[in-house]
């Protein structure tokens, strides 16, 4: 080792608060970026290799009833590299206790290797055409598996055209399409109690379900370079005589789209989080080396007298920098693994990726490692540019008083004359030090704003959950029949014991056409009295439900690109019977976090079917001590085909906070830290260049305590300006982070709510680590050794 | 009684105060076995080659530091064995230093210095009074980095005669300023003496300085070797260097 690397050692030892506190930042920063790079990569990776692998279809029709024989046709079609045909249907699962789940039935073509949507066989055996002794073996997804105690042997009760069937299940299985099983667009997240995928061989599904010879829907691959919607046309116009329900490309997949949302979020973290966190690690540094450099003028003039040039002192200097990144890149890697690791569970619990997502980065860590070792470099030889300037024969003279200047609040004389000379003390160094403060600044404001996100977090989950559950809908259970039913029958529910009201609705799924346009939605008839179901506009007006016109949910809308008062056109998208056309006029438009929906009365949904007096389910609001009563009752009805009960769905959203509340505690923990290293470092330079400052108002009569409030007041000067600046900060990060998501899905609008509490607290979190860490670096005052600083340089 | 009378004159008393400085791993004996008497209201050059230990000395003397052993007793107060807390209020209400490099607070002007210095003590001295008695009556707005080194020096000695002390205590005060301007700095000290009859105490490496005190202490390698009594004290003007 030669004698600068000691130096740089020894002066690393003298400043190991500093240092370490920088190392925090820097690691946390490399931290996330290996742990949300790795957990993006990996997930990325994998989706990609499953997707090639199992043949992901590029694009989705639904049809009524379409013969087996048109997938040939489709398949001929220029562009098309490979389609299947099969049947996908949801029908009710009766579970062991009679309660209701819904089952998505999906065939399977067999053999299926080269078709599209291929399985992935998990745990157990594929299913056999014709097993032995007869019945129908399934695979089910994993999910449900576990959620409901689920192996191969045992048994599932379907509802089929009004019948009970067994299935036999002989395993687990997934495909690219159900990575995240969740039910539709209208369902928060995945209710693995409720809801299921059994995948069973095509034949069998088309005996089950009396469509011999038929399918209802083809999924198809495009050949490289094809152009999607072109295929699309020619496919809709060769599915036209069989009734088109819909048609999407795999962007809007369900499982797809939230996968891709997830992983884009996981990207935009992966880089914007390292940045700040190493970005306010190097301004620290800046600082910090800034200081050394002054401190140890005397030095660096000996050394250039001795001959060293400006560039071996700055590489010195700039080894300190360099010091900081190399720990903190192996601390960061280290606790990236963890969190990683970590991470990967954590999705594992929510996913059907087959490949298991750990697996040690080499590439994130790399990346993790220059990255690092560049700021460092940066900040090290920024910070260390003092260095030239230094003539080694002034270096050994003393030097001149720092130069005193007046600060911009003097300019108020009316204010300025009403201070304590202590306060104006601290405002004229804060003064002089203007890039000090700018960097602190910036630093407060980043820990504040992430203590208002972290805190808020909780504000809007639970904005959310009252806003959906309880305001814009306030029902129990919301019961829906196989076929839609004539009003009276629903008397039969109405009069059960223990329910208190009960509001019928009619779904009808339809497509809205418009100026050319088209997106297919579910048209809701609701009584116009009804106070289950509340529609409210943007700002927040309740609007009641329309006798004529429609009202329409915002995302629909804006991709309409429709406007109250348009009139739109609505088609039914009805497995039974001809299609039918509707034009009513948007009479209001309505803003829902969850779903979607085009409101209007039951009367008019009615009359889009050419119907009267129907409803296709009931809206119940019930006493809660009988509710398990009711519940049971319906479970025992011919005809409902799902229950969805509010408490079950909180319940499920519940455990999923849980997880949400781990997430949060490591923002909060990463803010802390961020922001006391930066006070902390700010107040420990501050400090040390003023030692001689300080120890002369000792010794003029100024108590430890007096000197320290001194200093306090500086540092509250310094950060509370952040403090302040960070509260309305954060609410635009928050807004960033939802309006980032936003663009990402349109499948949920996430409100950005935050409580005065929020602020508060995040206020007090600001406070509490300026405070601790002013202790830290004022613990420096009571030792000051007054003759040792005060003497004299002869 | 006698001990009443005898502190009325007798400022403070050093009894056998010795002070060891331990350096790394050797102890440097600052002061040996000093006895020294400050009466009230006289003027005192103590004068030695560095490393005599007369700083060591005036240190203990403003309750900067504590001897080793030994005792240093101000009107009848034992110093040496007093805490923190007491040596701040000794500091804030007795003391008033000055040092060889002003030690002024670069962000406060010369006014400011001043005041700040006043505002520890119940009935201080007037600011604007005191800065207009050490000649800076149109620098008081200035900050240090704008005033000269002898500027410094007088706001230095305004911020110690503010609190209106009765012992002033200076560490070569002119050492690091040319000759005319120490002068200068000199003849105030011996105006705060001889016009406020406020106790100074100079400590300096420049013997003719001896020649303004009423007694002077010469100091070599930690030990008091001559105390010389001074029946005319030449007034600063005069002295030569």
């Amino acid at each position: 080792m030669n004698a600068l690397t000691r130096k740089l050692a020894r002066t690393i030892r003298s400043t190991k608060g500093q240092f370490l506190a920088v190392v925090a930042v820097v690691t946390l920063g490399i931290a996330v970026y290996i742990s949300m790079g790795t957990a993006y990569l990996n997930l990325h990776q994998s989706q990609e290799a499953f997707y090639r692998e199992n043949n992901f279809a590029d694009y989705y029709f639904h049809v009524v009833r379409a013969p087996q024989q048109v997938v040939r046709q489709i398949e001929a079609l220029p562009g098309v590299a490979n389609a299947t045909g099969r049947i996908q249907t949801d029908v009710p699962l009766l579970k062991a206790d009679n309660q209701r789940a819904t089952a998505r039935l999906v065939s399977c073509p067999m053999p299926m290797e080269t078709e599209v949507n291929r399985l992935h066989l998990l745990t157990g055996r594929l299913f056999d055409r014709y097993p032995q002794g007869g019945g129908v073996e399934v695979l089910i997804d994993p999910q449900y598996a576990a959620a409901n105690s689920l192996g191969p042997g045992d048994t599932l009760n379907v509802v089929v055209g009004g019948q009970r069937v067994p299935l036999t299940v002989v395993g687990t299985a997934t495909s690219p399409e159900f990575i995240y099983p969740i039910k539709d667009s209208a369902t928060l997240m995945p209710e693995p109690e409720t809801f299921g995928i059994i995948m069973l061989p095509h034949h069998q599904a088309q005996q089950l379900l009396n469509l011999s010879g038929q399918i209802n829907q083809v999924v198809l691959q495009l050949a490289p370079g094809a152009d999607g919607e072109q295929v699309a046309a020619a496919v809709k116009e060769i599915l036209e005589p069989y009734g088109n329900l819909s048609s999407y490309p795999r962007d809007q997949q369900l499982s797809h789209a939230v996968m891709q949302a997830e992983l884009d979020g996981l990207r935009a973290s992966a880089i914007i989080l390292p940045i700040v966190f190493l970005g306010i690690a190097a301004g620290i540094q800046f600082i910090l080396l800034g200081r050394i450099v002054k401190a140890q003028r005397l030095q660096i003039g000996i050394m250039k007298a001795l001959g060293y040039n400006n560039r071996q002192i700055m590489l010195h200097y700039t080894g300190y920098a360099l010091a900081v990144a190399v720990v903190g890149a192996v601390l960061g890697s280290l606790l990236g693994l963890l969190v990683a690791s970590g991470l990967s569970q954590l999705y594992a619990q929510f996913i059907n990726l087959p490949e298991t997502l750990s697996g040690v980065n080499l590439t994130a860590i790399a990346y993790g490692f220059l990255l690092s070792l560049g700021v460092g470099t940066l900040a090290g030889l920024i910070a260390s540019r003092g260095v030239v300037g230094i003539n080694p024969a002034e270096s050994m003279r003393p030097e001149p008083p720092k130069s005193g200047r007046k600060a911009l609040l003097e300019r108020w004389s009316w204010l300025w004359a009403r201070l304590n000379l202590t306060w104006r003390l601290g405002l004229r160094t804060i003064s002089r030090n203007r890039t000090r403060f700018a960097l602190t600044l910036v630093g407060v404001v980043f820990a504040v704003g992430m203590l208002v996100v972290a805190f808020s977090t909780n504000d809007s989950v639970g904005y959310m959950l009252q806003r959906h559950f309880y305001q814009d809908q306030d029902y129990d259970y919301l019961v829906h029949f196989t076929t839609p039913v004539h009003e009276r029958e629903i008397a039969s529910i109405t009069r059960l014991d223990g329910v208190l009201r009960a509001e019928p609705l009619l779904q009808v799924p339809v497509r809205i056409q418009f100026a050319g346009r088209s997106e297919d939605e579910v048209l809701v008839g609701l009584p116009p009295d009804a106070t289950m179901r509340t529609l409210v506009t943007k700002t927040g007006r309740t609007l009641p439900v329309p006798e004529a016109g429609m009202i329409l949910n915002e995302r629909t809308a804006a991709k309409l690109e429709v406007q109250v008062g348009d009139r739109v056109t609505v088609e039914t998208l009805l497995e039974m019977g001809p299609s039918r056309y509707e034009d009513f006029t948007v009479i209001g438009i309505n803003q829902q976090l969850v779903g979607s929906g085009a409101f209007v009365s039951l009367e008019q949904a009615n009359r889009a079917l050419q119907e009267r007096n129907l409803v296709s389910g009931v809206m119940l609001q019930v006493d809660p001590g009988l509710a398990p009563a009711v519940e049971a009752s319906l479970n025992d009805m011919t005809g409902v085909a799902a229950i969805m009960s509010r408490q079950k769905e909180l319940d499920n959203i519940t455990k999923v906070l849980d997880l949400m509340i781990y997430s949060v505690s490591i923002m909060i923990g990463f803010a802390v830290v961020l922001g006391f290293a930066i006070v902390y470092n700010t107040a420990v330079v501050s400090f040390s260049e003023r030692r001689r400052e300080l120890a002369s108002l000792r010794v003029v009569g100024f108590t430890s305590g007096e000197v320290s409030g001194l200093l306090l007041k500086e540092t509250v000067l310094q950060s509370a300006v952040g403090v302040v600046l960070g509260l309305p900060f954060g609410y635009l990060l928050a807004r960033g982070i939802i309006a980032a998501q936003a663009q990402s899905t349109d499948l949920y609008t996430l409100p950005v709510v935050i409580s005065l509490q929020t602020y508060l607290f995040a206020a007090l979190g600001g406070i509490l680590f300026i405070l601790v860490a002013h202790r830290f670096a004022a613990r420096g005052v009571a030792r000051l050794d007054l003759v040792e600083v005060l003497k004299n340089r002869d | 009684m006698t001990e009443k009378i005898a502190s009325d004159r007798i400022l403070m008393k050093l009894d056998r105060v010795t002070k060891n400085y331990v350096m790394g791993e050797v102890t440097v004996e600052a002061l040996r076995e000093t006895v020294l008497e400050i009466r009230d209201g006289e003027l005192l050059v103590i004068l030695g080659p560095s490393g005599s230990g007369k700083s060591t000395l005036l240190n203990i003397m403003g309750g900067m530091d504590l001897p080793s052993s030994g005792r240093a007793y101000y009107r009848g107060e034992d110093l040496s064995r007093a805490g923190d807390r007491q040596l701040t209020r000794f500091r804030r209400n007795e003391v008033g230093f000055v040092f060889q490099f002003f030690n002024l607070i670069p962000d406060l002007t010369a006014r400011e210095n001043v005041e700040l210095a006043a505002n520890l003590v119940d009935s201080p001295l007037p600011v604007e009074q005191v800065l207009k008695e050490v000649g800076l009556a149109d620098r008081m707005d200035h900050f240090p980095s704008q005033l000269s080194g002898g500027e410094q020096q007088r706001v230095a000695i305004a911020r110690a005669i503010v609190k209106n002390p009765r012992l002033l205590l200076c560490d070569e005060p002119t050492g690091n300023l040319d000759y005319q301007t120490g002068k200068l700095i000199l003849s105030l000290l011996a105006a705060v003496n001889r016009e406020r009859g406020r106790t100074v105490v100079i400590v300096t490496h420049n013997t003719a300085i001896g020649a303004m005190a009423g007694r002077i202490v010469r100091m070599r390698s930690g030990r008091i070797v001559e105390i010389t009594e001074n029946p005319n004290p030449v007034s600063p003007e005069r002295i030569e260097w």
